[in-house]
């Protein structure tokens, strides 16, 4: 009996020390949705089982190893018990019922977190290998994606290649984007701040990179980006560079090209309009009007040397007039 | 030398590579007649790349000559039942169809991806030990990051394999697994296998991780096609091994060992084997698909042509996650199997235990959509399978508990021998790993878990804790078995002590930083998240694991010539193999037993477990 | 089940044949009048079940044996069986997989295919499983010569119907439009039909192979395991096309 009691205290000893320890550490970042509150009071009651069960089974069996171990010149085996139905019986339904409640809440926090406010604004996502673009309402398409604070917004998301997956830590939710259908991710932002949205599902080479800043701020600052935005995009339009600019921020070329010189998946952009570039075939070609588009329209005509055997460059739909709007703002980065 | 290269091994692997090269060829020269380009980026086109490995790997097998007898059974020819293998190492390089050297075969080839495997990791988590990319691509990071789970996890269906093969037969008191030849082919699919794999390395890569998921998969390099075809062929090992298992154990037990007094273990490899059997399957058509849709167009998986690329996650973790009760059951057979011997006290709740291992098994096989919870299929499948995965954590806790109640009071000898140590850390890691699962398994908090380094710990913490240190305790149990010499005691104290603790704590940190926003398979990381010294101090373990492995490699390697000599039952094991002596002979048991008691009676006066027929 | 004489079993091999043609022509005439899935699904179940226990005997694996000698042929025996049922359990996954991955993609829609060839492919195959069972029953009663004309039949539609699939099918389906590459219907109708053909490529070369060494005499009516393994093999390839016939040819509405 005696030894019962001291595990017993142990037991509850361990585990509220393994709670409070890990409760102190801060293991969730800032919670920064609606759709959080719920998933992490959901999570807190994991990480007190958690604490509870591990010490419940590691307790024991330290104090087995140090109270019972073999004394000096005994050579006989320990007391034959074969086992004890009743128990068995307990430590079987008890955590059955236990399992069951969690899956129960499980399933109540899910409806929770998709519960919809049928006001919700709708911004489009597309995913491409490796760039996130958001297309808004109001006819224009960033980079980043801004959103006002307290407000549902839901995102219809579509890829244009490979799966990707959207996660902003902070919101606690993750959908997948999947080529071929929309899927929609819901959420309602209750803190300002600006975060990042990571691509979490593993997209080829540059899935590293693949983020995009997410900006929380006050309806009023949410209300004066949306309008610069849109003078930004009617200023754009204007001029071919302009125009190129924008395109290639949101089609996806940005995930593979540089504008600093620096190499991802494609060569950098920097300085490559009008220089001599080396073809796979040893051939060099100068980078004129005529070898960009052809580059862009035909990718796969031309290779660089030393991309053989990267990502090869995917053909995209554009239409002349936007290469040419292309080509003309690659001849602005020098 | 001259013994190496006149070995099955060393024609099997020269025959793969010509057979490559012919077949290869060949499709080259059909291409060239039919007006295709015949080359491509690497030398070969793609199609011919992938005939040219099936070529090989058929090559391999037959100019090992493990098919050799099934021919001349077709030629109406008739064979020897037993055949003699040499002496000395060789045997180990050549076709036996002896278990035991089968098994030893399955566990050096095991320890061998272990080892690549871990180098590959060693290789990424120094490139992951600060932020900003040092010496590695993004595209070797993501080979290296892929082939590393890919490697080790054909690493443990060999491990466990060869632990299954060399035990069974013995625990059960059979001469031989039920088809001896069938046991050697499937372990020399094994090889040609894993050369197949790895030969990904050289073809560009790959960059999905071991799930493959198309239709990034179907971009990839050829290097992805082989990675497929090395998986397909190393799960038909896998599948004929457990179809072995499960006649050997239906048909090959000694007299009077009925189903409820079979030695644990047994009850682990049945139901491992249930899995292996059946899911296999679909994980190698899943990958078949992925195959056929670059090589012939067939747009399974591909949206644009009314394909789903859903699909194919429901068909591959259909495998993939019962596969992970294949990893650990035979790991925590281990375990139970093991206890009992160390506190000299029966196993508590037996039947239950055994019960638990079905249970798992079978539950297992109705869970696996809970890998795709963010997924996009269709949202009301969550909830069912968030019931069905919280379920298996019920007989898992089962086998808890009972654990616990075996070595309370157990009579544990100072200081603790090696095999035991192993025991305990796989008990209190396979527990932090088994733990960290209900979270993931609830939809609500996996929306946050999923795709993290969270879950990177989670599954390090089970494997390791359901395999690799139960493994490591298997071979400190059973080497004097096999070897008729017992591994050294300190040095395996340190192997414990360095690999144990710091394998808590690089799993522990990936947990961490996987909640606070560590996404799995990235090559790089944002210096603002703070992560650096994480990731620093986790590059620090995995070198401190590694230079334990290398402990426990001189500790094998020394022991086997040095080792102090231990013939007996050096355990004191109430188990029919421990009552012949060391090592094993050729045939076995001289006699057959009958069992004629409890497995586990430890505790009990002069109660017996197996009782060999009169001498004649 | 006690050893039948050699009139009995020649009178069960035909009366299941006649059940299985009955139920095919049935199954045809249910999917064009009534188009019901579940009576499609009743009745493959049934056909299963005919030829799983009464070509395949299935019941032989329910043995009680364990106190009999290890080392005996029949123990032997009856652990092959074992295995080899083990064996065709694991590829009745593989199987399974494509019939989901089917259902998956095309719901309730198949593509369009010839229905009648589907259903003389379906009776050669049928036929070729009777003719399989004759083999076996003359083998069981040491019936050497019949044994050989029985197999040589079986194999002669066994390869007919490959020709037929591959050859027939294959091209008519192009012709439909159904092809490997051009939407996933081609591609899985290609697949299923492509691995069931690969199986039955298999099954003959078996069947070739008992063939000639029951032509030199290897076996006799106690000893014959290769043509049992043979046999129920060559009908667990009927049984996955009792599946996937109806599957490809009948469910569904079709896809335009
Ligand atoms: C050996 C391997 C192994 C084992 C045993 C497990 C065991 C479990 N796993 Fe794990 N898992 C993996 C290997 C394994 N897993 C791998 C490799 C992946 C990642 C794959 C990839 O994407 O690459 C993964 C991923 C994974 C996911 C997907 C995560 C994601 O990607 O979003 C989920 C979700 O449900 C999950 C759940 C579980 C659960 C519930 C268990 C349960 O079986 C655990 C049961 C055990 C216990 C719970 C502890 C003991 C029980 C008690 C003490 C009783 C009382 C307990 C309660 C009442 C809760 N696992
Ligand atoms: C059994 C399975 C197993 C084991 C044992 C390990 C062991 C280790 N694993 Fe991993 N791991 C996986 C299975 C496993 N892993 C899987 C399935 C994935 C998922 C892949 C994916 O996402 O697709 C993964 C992913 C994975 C990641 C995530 C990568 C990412 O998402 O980007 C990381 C990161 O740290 C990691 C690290 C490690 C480390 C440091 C070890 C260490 O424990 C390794 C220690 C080293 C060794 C064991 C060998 C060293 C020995 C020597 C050097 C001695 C040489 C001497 C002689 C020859 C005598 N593993
Ligand atoms: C998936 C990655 C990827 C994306 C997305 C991508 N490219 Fe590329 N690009 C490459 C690679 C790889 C090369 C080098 C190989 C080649 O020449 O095709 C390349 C080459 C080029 C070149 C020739 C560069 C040179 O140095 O000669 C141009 C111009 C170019 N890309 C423009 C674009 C534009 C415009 C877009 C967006 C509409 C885009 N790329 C999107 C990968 C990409
Ligand atoms: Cu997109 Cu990862
Ligand atoms: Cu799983």
């Amino acid at each position: 009996m005696r030894h019962f009691v001291i595990v017993g205290v142990l037991v509850v000893l361990v585990a509220v020390l393994t709670y409070v320890g890990l409760n102190s550490i801060g293991l969730m970042p800032v919670e920064a949705s609606a759709q959080s509150v719920p998933i992490d009071w959901l999570w807190n009651l994991d990480v007190r089982v958690i604490s509870f069960l591990f010490a419940l089974i590691v307790v024991p069996i330290a104090y087995s190893l140090i109270a019972f171990r073999r004394k000096k010149g005994d050579t006989t085996d320990a007391e034959h018990i074969e086992g004890n139905t009743p128990l068995e019986i307990t430590w079987t339904v008890v955590p059955l019922i236990v399992v069951l409640i969690f899956a129960y809440l499980g399933a109540y926090t899910l409806a929770e977190i998709r519960v919809v406010d049928p006001s919700a604004a709708e911004i489009k996502v597309r995913a491409i290998q490796w760039a996130w673009s958001f297309q808004y309402p109001e006819g224009f398409t960033s980079k980043e994606l801004h959103l006002p604070v307290n407000k549902q917004v839901v995102l219809k998301m579509e890829s244009s290649d490979v799966i990707h997956s959207f996660w902003v830590p902070e919101f606690r939710i993750k959908q997948d984007v999947v080529p071929g259908r929309i899927t929609e991710y819901r959420v309602t932002p209750i803190l300002v701040g600006s975060y990042m949205v990571r691509c979490a599902e593993l997209c080829g080479a540059s899935h590293a990179y693949m983020q995009a800043p997410v900006i929380v701020s006050s309806q009023a600052d949410y209300d004066a980006w949306i309008a610069s935005q849109k003078a930004l995009a009617a200023a754009a339009a204007q001029t071919p560079a302009g125009r190129g600019e924008q395109l290639a921020n949101t089609i996806g070329c940005r995930g593979c090209h540089t504008i600093d010189g620096s190499k991802l998946v494609g060569p950098s952009w920097q300085g490559l309009y009008g220089s001599q570039v080396t073809l796979s075939d040893g051939t060099t070609v100068t980078a004129n009007d005529a070898y960009l588009i052809e580059s862009i329209a035909n990718p796969s005509i031309k290779i660089v040397k030393g991309f053989e055997t990267t990502t090869a460059m995917p053909k995209f739909d554009l239409t002349d007039a936007q290469i040419q709007d292309l080509v003309a703002y690659l001849a602005t980065l020098k | 030398m001259k013994k190496f290269f006149s070995s099955a091994l060393a024609r099997g692997l020269i025959w793969q590579v010509v057979g490559w090269a012919l077949g290869a060829a060949f499709v080259t020269l059909i291409r060239i007649l039919m007006g295709l380009k015949p080359l491509g980026i690497f030398f070969f086109t793609e199609p011919a790349w992938v005939f040219g490995g099936l070529v090989g790997a058929i090559s391999f097998l037959a100019a090992s000559g493990v098919i050799s007898d099934w021919f001349k059974w077709a030629k109406g020819e008739e064979t020897p039942e037993h055949h003699h293998d040499p002496d000395g190492w060789e045997k180990f390089i050549n076709v036996s169809l002896d278990h035991k050297v089968i098994g030893i075969q399955y566990t050096l080839t095991a320890l061998l991806l272990l080892v690549i495997g871990g180098i590959f990791s060693l290789i990424f988590r120094t490139e992951l030990a600060s932020s900003g990319l040092q010496f590695l691509t993004l595209q070797w990071y993501n080979t290296l990051m892929s082939l590393h789970g890919m490697v080790m996890i054909i690493g443990i269906l060999l491990g466990i394999a060869g632990v299954i093969n060399y035990i069974v037969p013995l625990l059960i008191g059979a001469q031989d697994m039920a088809f001896p030849r069938l046991n050697a082919f499937s372990y020399w699919l094994a090889p040609p296998a894993a050369v197949l794999l790895l030969s990904s390395l050289a073809l560009g890569g790959f960059d999905t991780g071991w799930t493959g998921y198309p239709p990034l998969s179907a971009r990839a390099p050829v290097g992805m096609q082989m990675f497929f075809l090395g998986v397909f062929v190393a799960g038909w090992s896998s599948i004929l091994g457990a179809l072995n298992t499960i006649a050997t154990v239906a048909r090959m037990r000694a007299k009077g060992m009925t189903a409820f007094r079979m030695p644990i273990f047994v009850w682990a490899a049945i139901a491992t084997s249930i899995i292996a059997l059946t899911a296999t399957q679909l994980i190698g058509l899943s990958f078949q698909m992925v195959m056929f849709q670059r090589l012939f167009g067939m747009g399974f998986f591909d949206p644009a042509k009314g394909g789903n690329p859903i699909l194919f996650q429901h068909l591959f973790w259909f495998y993939s996650h019962p596969a992970v009760y294949v990893f650990i059951l035979p790991g925590l057979g281990v375990i139970s199997e093991l206890l009992p011997v160390f506190v000299r006290k029966p196993l508590f709740g037996y039947r239950w235990i055994a019960l638990s291992s079905l249970g798992i098994a079978l539950v297992g096989f109705l869970v696996w959509a809970h890998h795709m919870y963010t997924s996009g299929m269709n949202e009301y499948l969550s909830t069912p399978f968030m019931y069905s995965t919280l379920l298996v954590a019920v007989p898992t806790g089962v086998k808890f508990f009972s654990w616990v109640a075996t070595i309370w009071k157990g009579k544990i000898s100072s200081p603790i021998p090696t095999a035991f140590l192993f025991v305990l850390g796989g008990i209190v890691v396979f527990l932090m790993g088994g733990l960290s699962g209900p979270p993931n398994a609830t939809v609500a908090t996996d929306l946050q878990l999923q795709d993290t380094y969270w879950i990177v710990g989670h599954f390090h913490d089970t494997l390791f804790g359901g395999y690799v240190l139960p493994f490591f305790a298997a071979i400190y149990f059973w080497f004097p078995k096999a070897t008729g010499r017992r591994m050294n005691e300190t040095l395996g104290r340190i192997h414990f002590w360095l690999m144990t603790p710091s394998f808590i704590v690089l799993t522990l940190l990936m947990m961490r930083i996987g909640l606070l926003g560590m996404r799995r398979r990235i090559a790089d990381y944002d210096a603002a998240l703070g992560f650096d010294t994480y990731n620093l101090v986790m590059t620090i373990s995995a070198f401190l694991i590694a230079l334990s492995v290398l402990v426990f490699f001189i500790n094998f390697f020394r022991s086997m010539k040095k080792g102090e000599p231990a013939t007996g039952n050096v355990w004191n094991s109430r188990s029919p193999e421990w009552q012949v002596p060391s090592p094993m002979p050729a045939h076995n048991y001289d006699q057959p037993f009958e069992v004629v008691g409890e497995p586990y009676d430890y505790g009990l006066a002069d109660s017996v477990y197996v009782r060999f027929a009169k001498e004649k | 089940m006690a050893h039948m004489n050699k009139s009995e079993a020649l009178r069960q091999g035909v009366l299941i044949f006649v059940f299985l043609a009955v139920l095919t022509a049935l199954e045809f005439f249910v999917a064009s009048a009534i188009g019901s899935v579940t009576l499609l699904a009743a009745i493959a179940l049934v056909k299963f079940g005919l030829v799983a226990y009464y070509y395949m005997h299935i019941y032989k694996l329910n043995l009680n044996d364990q106190d009999a000698d290890r080392r005996s042929d029949a123990y032997k025996l009856a652990t092959n069986r074992l295995g080899l049922w083990l064996f065709l359990l694991s590829d009745t996954f593989v199987f399974g997989g494509l019939a989901v991955s089917r259902f998956n993609l095309l719901g309730l829609t198949r593509p369009p295919l010839n229905p009648t060839l589907g259903l003389i492919v379906t009776s050669v195959l049928l036929l070729s499983s009777f003719f399989m069972n004759r083999a076996e029953v003359s083998m069981e009663h040491g019936d050497r010569k019949n044994f050989i004309l029985f197999t040589s039949l079986t194999l002669a539609l066994g390869l007919a119907f490959v020709v037929g699939v591959l050859g027939v099918e294959w091209p008519s389906a192009i012709a439909e439009g159904v092809t490997p590459s051009v939407s996933a219907a081609g591609a899985i109708f290609f697949m299923m039909t492509g691995m069931h053909a690969f199986h039955v490529v298999t099954g003959l070369v078996f069947l070739l192979i008992i063939l000639r060494n029951g032509a030199r005499g290897l076996y006799s009516s106690e000893k014959h395991w290769a043509v049992e393994a043979a046999t129920v093999y060559w009908h667990f390839i009927d049984v996955v096309w009792i599946f996937f016939y109806p599957a490809l040819y009948l469910i569904g509405k079709l896809i335009k």
